[in-house]
C-alpha cells in the first residue's frame, strides 16, 4: 500500500528511531536511521529517501539547517521533510530555545511528544 | 511653667547684656536659680566678644546701652548664630524700638521694670520655642543620616519636578559615581539626574493625581551601563488640604533575586527537559509493544502496559506543567501578542474535549453570546487556560454532568465562564486552589490525576494579560470559573 517507499527517520535518541521505525515497517515502509545531521546528510546522498522525519534539536548538525539545506538544492528539494518540534518547549536563557516548525521551508511538523498513529497520518498526507 | 524651664534636656546658657548693674544682678540671680549657666555684659562691645566665644541660646539684650547700642548688636549676633533666641529689654516703653528690634529678629521683648514672673514667662517661651527648633533639627538630622545610609535609593521632588533630595544610593544607582551630585542635583529638574524616561514619567503621574486617589506606582527598569535590575515605586506626599507637595520615589535593587530566580527557572526548565525526552520515547516503546509491533501481547499484559502508559503520560505532564511554570517565570509569558478570535479558539478547545466528555458521559456546551469582539493576546497562552479550564471541569464532573463553556463581554471584560456540575470544592481548598502544586485532597478527588500546576498557570497567564480569574463553587453542586480578559482599547 505505500510502495515500499523509503523513509529517514533522523533523531539523536535512538530508542525513539527504533520505535518510529518499526512503526512505520508495520505499515509497510523500508526505513533508514541516522542519529545527527551530518550522519543523516551521507544516507540522504547514499539512499535518497522519499520522505524525512527530522529532530530539530541534535548534535553536529540542527535539523532547521540541514532542512533548508535539502530545500534549496536542486536534487534533494523534492524530498518531504516533516520536522519534529517541541514547540512547547521554548524556554528562554537555556540552550533549548529555538523557533517554531512553521518557519522553517519543511513541508510538515508534528510537536513532540508524537503520537505514532497521528504521525502515520501526515506522512501518508505528505506522501500522496 | 517652671516644669518647662526645669524639664529642658540641656542646660541652657543665657547671656544679659545689659549697662544697669541692678538688671544685671536681678536677672543672674533668677537665672541661676532655674539652673541656668548665666554670663553677663553691660556693653554691647563686651557682649559681641563673649558671644564669638561662645555660643548662647538665649539672649537678653538692652536696648539702650552706651556705646554700641542693642538694635546695632543685634543683626551682627544674628549673622553669626541665626538659632540664638533674642529677647529685648525696652527700657522706656517706645514702640518704635521694639517693633524695629522685632523685624530685625528678635523673638520677644520684655518692658521695664519687669517682675521676676516676667522675666520667667518669657524664658520659658524662647526655651519652648528653642526645644522646637531643636527638635525639628534633631528630626532632620535623623533623617538625613537614616536616608543616607539606606540601601534603597530615594528621590523627594517638589511639585513642579524639582529635586528636593536625593540619597547617595540613588545617586549611584542612577550611574552617577561622584557623591557630590547629591549637593549639586538639588533644586534642579529631575531630567537632570534621571534618564529613564519610565521613573519620570512615574513621578509626573503621581504629581496628577488627586486627593481622592493615592497612587503607588511602581515599575521594573534596567539602569542603562549595568546588569542590575531595579524596581522603582512612587507615592505623592500631600499637605492637610490634600494638595500635591512632591511625590517620593524609591528604587529597589533586585538583581541578586533575578539572578537566582533565573537560574531556579533555569534549573526546572532543564530538569524538565531531560525528564520529558526520555519519557516520550517510553511512551512510544509502549505503543510500539502494545500495537504488537514487536510480537503478540496478551490480554494482562495490554492491560498493564496501558496503566503503565498512563502513569507516564501523568508524569509527562508534570514536566510539562514544570516547562510551563519556568516559562512563566521567565517572564516569557504573553510575550508574542496577535489579534485573537476567542469564538474560533473555544469552538475548537470544546471540539478537542468531546471525545473526552462523551467518553465519561458528560454534557460538553459552548454558548457564545452575541458577535465576540477580538483580543489581543498570546495564542499558546490563550489556548491553554482554556484547555486547562475545560479539562479540569469535565475531570471534576462524575457521570451525566453538565460542562457549559459561556463568552461574552462585561464591561471592558470578555468573560469566558465554565461552569460544571461536578464535586464542588470546599471553603478551605477555595482559597488555596490557585497556589502550586495544591490540590484539593478528599476521597471524591483521589481517583482523579493532576499536577496541581493548571489553575496556578490559568492566573498566571491571565495576571500576564492585565486580566483575572474567580471562581464560585458549592460542593456537591458544581464550580464556576471565570476567565476576564481586557478588550482592546
Amino acid at each position: 500500500m505505500s510502495d515500499n517507499k523509503l523513509i529517514l527517520v533522523v533523531d539523536d535518541d535512538p530508542d525513539l528511531v527504533e520505535s518510529v521505525g518499526m512503526k512505520l515497517e508495520s505499515e509497510g515502509y523500508k526505513v533508514a536511521k541516522a542519529y545527527d545531521g551530518v550522519e543523516a546528510e551521507e544516507k540522504i546522498k547514499e539512499e535518497k529517501p522519499a520522505l524525512i522525519v527530522l529532530d530539530v534539536m541534535m548534535p553536529r548538525k540542527n535539523g532547521y539547517e540541514l532542512c533548508t539545506q535539502l530545500k534549496e538544492a536542486s536534487e534533494t528539494e523534492d524530498i518531504v521533510v516533516i520536522l519534529l518540534t517541541a514547540v512547547a518547549d521554548a524556554v528562554s536563557s537555556t540552550s533549548y530555545t529555538h523557533m517554531d516548525g512553521k518557519n522553517t521551508p519543511a513541508d510538515d511538523y508534528i510537536a513532540k511528544p508524537i503520537d505514532l498513529d497521528d504521525l502515520m497520518a501526515i506522512i501518508k498526507e505528505n506522501l500522496e | 511653667m517652671d516644669k518647662e524651664i526645669s524639664n529642658v534636656w540641656f542646660k541652657p546658657r543665657v547671656l544679659v547684656v545689659d549697662d544697669e548693674k541692678r538688671i544685671r544682678d536681678g536677672c543672674f540671680k533668677m537665672l541661676s536659680d532655674e539652673g541656668f549657666e548665666v554670663e553677663l555684659a553691660e556693653t554691647g562691645e563686651i557682649g559681641l566678644n563673649k558671644i564669638n566665644d561662645h555660643h548662647f541660646d538665649i539672649i537678653l539684650l538692652d536696648l539702650m546701652m552706651p556705646g554700641l547700642s542693642g538694635l546695632e548688636v543685634l543683626p551682627s549676633i544674628l549673622d553669626d548664630h541665626p538659632d540664638t533666641v533674642i529677647i529685648v529689654i525696652t527700657g522706656y516703653a517706645t514702640i518704635e524700638h521694639t517693633i524695629e528690634a522685632m523685624k530685625k529678629g528678635a523673638f520677644d521683648f520684655i518692658p521695664k521694670p519687669f517682675s521676676p514672673d516676667d522675666l520667667r514667662l518669657a524664658i520659658a517661651k524662647a526655651l519652648e520655642f528653642i526645644r522646637t527648633l531643636q527638635g525639628i533639627a534633631t528630626e532632620k538630622s535623623r533623617m538625613r543620616v537614616l536616608i543616607n545610609h539606606l540601601g534603597d535609593g530615594v528621590l523627594a521632588t517638589d511639585n513642579k519636578e524639582k529635586i528636593a533630595l536625593a540619597n547617595p544610593a540613588f545617586i549611584k544607582m542612577m550611574g552617577n559615581k561622584t557623591e557630590d551630585v547629591a549637593e549639586n542635583v538639588i533644586g534642579e529638574s529631575v531630567e537632570n539626574l534621571v534618564e529613564d524616561p519610565k521613573i519620570r514619567e512615574m513621578i509626573a503621574e503621581a504629581l496628577r493625581s488627586t486627593g481622592r486617589d493615592f497612587p503607588v506606582l511602581s515599575t521594573e527598569f534596567h539602569a542603562d551601563d549595568s546588569e542590575n535590575v531595579y524596581t522603582a515605586t512612587c507615592v505623592p506626599f500631600r499637605d492637610r488640604l490634600d494638595r500635591n507637595l512632591g511625590a517620593i520615589t524609591v528604587l529597589h535593587d533586585i538583581t541578586a533575586m533575578k539572578k537566582i530566580d533565573q537560574l531556579k527557572s533555569d534549573f526546572v526548565s532543564m530538569v524538565a527537559h531531560e525528564i520529558k525526552s526520555p519519557m516520550n520515547s517510553v511512551l512510544m516503546q509502549l505503543k510500539v509493544v502494545l500495537d504488537e509491533l514487536a510480537g503478540p501481547v496478551s490480554d494482562k499484559q495490554k492491560e498493564i502496559l496501558e496503566r503503565a502508559s498512563e502513569r507516564i503520560k501523568a508524569l509527562a505532564n508534570l514536566s510539562s506543567d514544570l516547562l510551563d511554570i519556568a516559562k512563566i517565570e521567565s517572564g516569557l509569558i504573553a510575550q508574542e501578542k496577535e489579534m485573537l478570535n476567542i469564538a474560533e479558539i473555544l469552538s475548537n478547545q470544546t471540539k478537542f474535549y468531546k471525545e473526552s466528555s462523551d467518553d465519561k458521559g458528560v454534557v460538553l456546551n459552548l454558548e457564545l453570546n452575541g458577535t465576540l469582539p477580538t483580543i489581543v493576546a498570546n495564542k499558546q497562552n490563550i489556548v491553554e487556560v482554556f484547555a486547562n479550564l475545560i479539562s479540569n471541569a469535565i475531570r471534576y464532573t462524575p457521570k451525566g454532568g453538565t460542562v457549559n463553556v459561556n463568552a461574552s463581554t462585561k464591561n471592558e471584560y470578555l468573560v469566558v465562564k465554565v461552569s460544571d456540575t461536578g464535586i464542588g470544592i470546599n471553603e478551605e481548598d477555595l482559597q488555596r486552589i490557585f497556589d502550586r502544586f495544591y490540590r484539593a485532597k478528599n476521597e471524591k478527588t483521589r481517583n482523579i490525576a493532576g499536577t496541581g500546576l493548571g489553575l496556578s498557570i490559568v492566573k498566571s497567564i491571565l495576571e500576564a494579560h492585565n486580566g483575572m480569574i474567580k471562581v464560585d463553587s458549592t460542593p456537591d453542586r458544581g464550580s464556576v470559573f471565570s476567565a476576564y480578559l481586557p478588550l482592546p482599547v
